[in-house]
């Protein structure tokens, strides 16, 4: 390898070297502040080192790992996330008394398993990425383990990931078996335009289920709900942001460069998807009584908008979902750092009862919970607004009439209960409520740092987003780029 | 030397990959669970040497190997679960352990 | 630049407003009522300044309007411009914006703060509504001013007050992400046409649609306009949202956001979709008569009083539609009289009821009666606004409504008729409120206190407004004209071009048209 490699994969390098010291710095002694504050610096370190490499994109690692700009937004995205779910954790963990160390390598290894995925153009790395990843969730999402629904949580979701790998890996190996190789773009060359045959549809197929599982859109979300309620919410946080942005921009990388937009019966299986991942998402997210779980299912409706983005195939889809994506990170943060930030010791403050009148006790946290409820309705002056509305503006570019107007039509359901949950916040509080022990615990520095970071992030994309979208077409439009070259 | 069609190969591997699925689907008890999915990724490992063989390439093995480290770390947390679910449940039944709904 | 500021004082004074409330109790009243009526002053200054230069033809009928980029890359740009109609829409939006601050002197007692900081930034979105001339801008604006009356209603509001503010949401959510989809829908068209992608309302204006992507992207905006209007298969929510308002709720809801669904009509349905608005000119006609003749028999209907004077709102908003889809100049005249008579009177009213409410704590007009003697203020004041309310020539209303009818007439003989029925209909129901609250027996004897002085001076203040609007109409007339000359002027040009096309030309008619222009 050459120092350029070297110099290129720097991020990883920094977090992986993190998660040693971490182990190094546990086995001399145990103290949950360094051990967070080793942690912070690293996502901090790893995100500056971004902006070094942007002088040497686009590098090709051949065969594994390509690290371009789109690469690179992606992992800033990843990495920052991070960092904000440390923040909260290091809150969240504080009041527990068992060993919490080891939780910050599980994360940074996490992290690493999700930004290998934003690098990968092989199987091979892929593979590593994700199962780099889950096998960190697992422990993560059971770290509690006190707690019963933490276990509970934990094991769902070990075996809807285990079981989401064994498709993908299947489809791999039918794909592999069908085109004769396992890299990215020597598959894109092979293909071409070129008709699949029925083994490799298969294998694509098997590998659209795998994906699904991840990304727990319909049909494949059966469990995604118990896995959020279940597991601490920093943890919850990061599944909903780091964890779906690193598969998400695996999906993109994948389907955009062996452009999928020539395979009909995939747009049409993506197609469906997307359309029953928005409906049930948004119908079933009505029925629930618990914000975590509320979220959990608006999470897979919201998914369901960035398929329609990235199904729009015209030259602003990467852009448009790239934008949704974090507009959608940067909200589904900030309610979960709500939820977490109130929360109290094994018991944590979900349910919609708890929520009821916080707006007259805490007014500056219900204000910013409402912006994220208005930001995930899609509601002006957030940066949801401007997410959807490039969504839409995508659909409408391609004339993919049918899954724009089911867009609007299930955000309008999708209105009821983000306004359930507002209209529960600002409802004139009873005495005689239960009170919950988290809810008037006062917000630590770190806790007001993540949600004002957040809020002036929400509305300051919402207001002025011409340098957000230029920065995205800077970075992401790479992807099309470097196929289109490469196939011409 | 024999050579075997790929195709037997992968009628095999998907033999064994959905008779994981149907174990996972319908097994409750949580070891059986684990391991009808060690059998699903293991077809899909048998899948890749088959494919790897087709194409005369050492890749299908080389995947094989990964996928055999790393289902190795998911049995290794997975099991560390069932001993957690273990203590706190005395039970492995998948549906006692199961409380969240809706 | 000073559009600019007419919506950022009330956006500040929104922020200070919130703010302000930890320091005294009375402080965010103050701020509000000072925004408020620096907003008023300045757009009555720039009002006074422009009455006589308006009316001069020849010279471009924007009178402000500032540019800047916001969003390049999507052709969004910060476009806000004002001519004769979104001045006359400004002053009614400052002056009823005013008044609604001062009625909730007393109403609101509870998170003053938040009240205010509400009240004004809806007053900021509509002022945005009215001056927005870059279509993504305006569907922002739109929004803003959705939210907050949406807390206004849900908190503030009476007992059923969070059914309402929900079902208030989702119609008009729902309605404004139609509306988005056909504002992309145009865009796009007009971008693939043009390679000019671009929301600037002058350059979408001449898009070349066909008839049928034309058919489906009116649809969108149209729905948005009439269910804020309402008419009357999408009226549904008004009832409920007015009731359960509280008093500026109410004021705003009736005079304001009513007004920007008609607003919507002029300067966007007609001006982009001018053949299809000709093709559904009969539909629309009906929806308006319908719109009259339901509002009213419902309004005649109801014992809640606010209830009551909410379906007059969907009747008298039937005149608008109707007069809108005539096209003609009188029609049109009387379409922005009506606006305007309509925000003051029905806004009256509700100040009225409220006013009452908040000394008897019921709105129920059965345990009213004989009212008169007690509150004789407030009987004159009522009697007035009936009055108003049903037309009576000296009053604005009359002008509106007889323009709108005169103009209609030459449109469509039998709706126009069936229209002037809801005049008698609305003399019914107005002489109903007058006779059944303060006429007639006694059915419970209140002890309560008449206007105090505050209240009259909001009375006071709107009495003399609409006499003068009855008495003086030509000045409004006089600020709408050139905006009202371009909409027709857009229709001759559209026709002419027709008739030439098809060989049809009839010099006659032709040159009649050119002379009306």
């Amino acid at each position: 390898m050459t120092a350029t490699d070297f110099f290129s994969l720097m991020p990883l390098i920094i977090i992986a070297t993190a998660a040693v010291i971490v182990m190094i710095l546990i086995a001399v002694k145990r103290n949950h502040s360094v051990v967070a504050g080793v942690s912070l610096a690293a996502f901090a370190l790893a995100f500056l080192s971004l902006f070094r490499i942007t002088a040497v994109t686009p590098h090709t690692l051949p065969p594994l790992l390509i690290i371009d700009n789109y690469a690179l937004f992606y992992m800033g995205l990843i990495f920052a996330a991070s960092f904000a779910v440390t923040l909260l954790s290091y809150n969240y963990l504080k009041s527990y008394n068992f060993n919490l160390e080891e939780y910050y390598i599980l994360l940074l290894l996490a992290a690493l398993g999700a930004s290998t995925l934003a690098i990968s153009q092989h199987f091979v790395s892929i593979f590593l990425g994700l199962e780099i990843l889950s096998v960190s969730l697992y422990a993560l999402i059971a770290y509690v383990r006190t707690w019963e629904r933490n276990l509970e949580a934990g094991l769902k979701y070990l075996i809807l990931a285990a079981q989401s790998s064994a498709f993908l890996l299947f489809g791999m190996a039918l794909v592999y078996a069908s085109l004769g190789s396992m890299n990215i773009n020597d598959m894109a060359q092979l293909l071409s335009g070129a008709n699949l045959g029925p083994l490799a549809l298969i294998g694509f197929a098997l590998m659209i289920v795998g994906i699904g599982f991840k990304l727990a859109v319909v049909p494949f979300h059966l469990w995604t709900p118990d896995v959020y309620h279940g597991a601490p919410a920093p943890v919850t946080a990061f599944i909903a942001t780091v964890s779906k942005g690193g598969v998400f921009a695996l999906l993109l990388r994948f389907f955009v460069a062996i452009d999928i937009y020539n395979y009909e019966s995939l747009v049409i299986a993506f197609s469906v998807i997307a359309i029953a991942s928005m409906i049930f998402g948004n119908v079933l997210a009505l029925l629930q009584n618990n914000v975590k779980r509320i979220l959990a299912y608006s999470s897979i409706a919201h998914l369901g908008y960035l398929l329609v983005a990235f199904l729009s195939g015209n030259n602003l889809s990467v852009d448009a979902a790239t934008l949704y994506l974090t507009a959608y990170a940067i909200t589904i943060m900030g309610a979960f750092s709500i939820v977490s930030l109130l929360s109290g010791k094994e018991q944590e403050s979900d349910k919609l009862e708890d929520y009821r009148g916080l707006f007259w006790r805490r007014p500056v946290l219900s204000a910013v919970f409402t912006a994220m409820m208005f930001s995930l309705a899609g509601i002006p002056l957030t940066a949801g607004f401007i997410g959807k509305y490039f969504i839409l503006s995508a659909g409408v570019h391609s004339a993919k009439w049918l899954l724009v107007i089911v867009l609007v039509l299930t955000s309008v359901i999708g209105l009821f209960y983000y306004l359930r949950i507002v209209v529960a916040m600002y409802s004139a509080p009873t005495d005689d409520m239960p009170s919950q022990p988290g809810i008037s615990r006062s917000v630590s520095f770190s806790g007001v740092l993540v949600l004002a970071g957040l809020t002036i992030l929400l509305v300051w994309f919402g207001v002025f987003p011409q340098g957000f979208i230029s920065l995205i077409q800077n970075m992401v439009s790479s992807l099309q780029d470097v196929y289109l070259s490469m196939i011409v | 030397m024999i050579s075997i069609p790929m195709e037997f190969g992968l009628i095999l591997a998907g033999t064994l990959f959905v008779l994981g699925l149907i174990g996972l689907m319908v097994r409750r008890n949580i070891i059986f669970v684990l391991m009808s999915i060690e059998i699903m990724i293991n077809a899909a490992g048998a899948a890749f040497i088959f494919a790897g063989a087709k194409w005369g390439e050492p890749d299908g093995q080389i995947m094989f190997l990964f996928i055999l480290a790393m289902s190795a770390a998911e049995v290794a947390v997975g099991l560390g679960l069932i001993l957690q679910i273990y203590h706190k449940f005395q039970t492995l039944d998948g549906d006692t352990v199961s409380k969240m709904r809706g | 630049m000073i559009l600019i500021w007419l919506i950022a004082i009330l956006m500040i004074g929104g922020i200070l407003a919130w703010i302000s409330q930890s320091w005294h109790k009375n402080a965010p009243r103050w701020i509000a009522l000072i925004a408020a009526g620096v907003d008023f002053v300045l757009v009555a200054v720039i009002w006074l300044q422009n009455l006589s230069k308006v009316d001069l033809t020849g010279q471009s009928q924007w009178l402000f309007e500032v540019n800047y980029q916001w969003i390049p890359q999507w052709g969004i740009s910060f476009f806000l411009a004002m001519d004769g109609l979104s001045l006359l829409m400004a002053l009614l939006t400052t002056f009823l914006g005013l008044l609604s601050v001062v009625v909730s002197w007393t109403e609101i007692k509870e998170r003053v703060g938040f009240f205010h900081f509400n009240l004004l930034w809806i007053l900021a979105g509509i002022m945005g509504v009215f001056t927005a001339l870059d279509l993504f801008l305006f569907y922002f604006f739109w929004e803003v001013m959705l939210v907050p009356m949406y807390f206004l209603i849900g908190i503030w509001g009476h007992e059923n007050r969070i059914y309402a503010a929900y079902k208030f949401f989702i119609f008009t959510q729902a309605s404004g992400l139609l509306m988005l989809l056909s504002i992309l829908g145009l865009y796009v068209i007009h971008g693939q046409n043009t390679g000019n992608y671009t929301f600037n309302y002058f350059h979408l204006l001449g898009t070349d649609i066909s008839l049928f992507t034309a058919a489906w992207l009116m649809l969108g905006f149209l729905i948005a306009f009439i269910v804020k209007l309402p008419a009357v298969p999408f009226h549904n929510w008004l009832p409920d949202a007015h009731t359960e308002a509280p008093t500026a709720g109410s004021v705003i809801l009736a005079g304001l956001l009513l007004k920007t669904g008609a607003y919507g009509l002029l300067r966007f349905v007609i001006p982009l979709f001018p053949d299809i608005s000709e093709l559904f000119t009969p539909a629309a006609m009906m929806l308006g008569v319908l719109g009259i003749l339901y509002g009213a028999k419902l309004a005649y209907a109801q014992i809640d009083l606010k209830r009551l004077v909410a379906y007059t709102s969907v009747s008298h908003m039937g005149f608008v539609i109707l007069a809108v889809f005539s096209l003609n100049e009188l029609a049109l005249q009387g379409a922005v009289m009506q606006m305007i008579c309509h925000g003051i009177s029905t806004g009256a009213l509700f100040i009225l009821v409220g006013a009452m409410h908040e000394r008897i704590h019921t709105r129920n007009i059965e345990d009213m009666g004989g009212m008169w003697e007690t509150v004789p203020r407030m009987g004159g004041v009522g009697m007035l606004f009936a009055m108003a309310s049903l037309g009576l020539p000296g009053l604005g209303n009359f002008v509106a409504e007889f323009l709108i009818l005169v103009g209609a007439y030459q449109v469509s003989i039998f709706w126009t008729v069936l229209a002037t029925v809801g005049l008698i209909a609305a003399t019914v129901y107005s002489l109903r409120i007058v006779q059944r609250v303060f006429h007639g027996e006694k059915i419970k004897d209140w002890k309560i206190p008449d206007f105090n002085v505050r209240e009259m001076v909001v009375m006071g203040s709107m009495i003399a407004v609409i006499v003068w609007l009855g008495l003086f109409p030509q000045s409004v007339l006089n600020t709408a004209k050139h905006t009202l000359n371009s909409l027709q002027q857009r229709k001759v040009i559209e026709q002419t071009a027709w008739q030439t096309d098809s060989q049809t030309l009839n010099q006659n008619t032709s040159e009649n048209k050119t002379i009306i222009k």
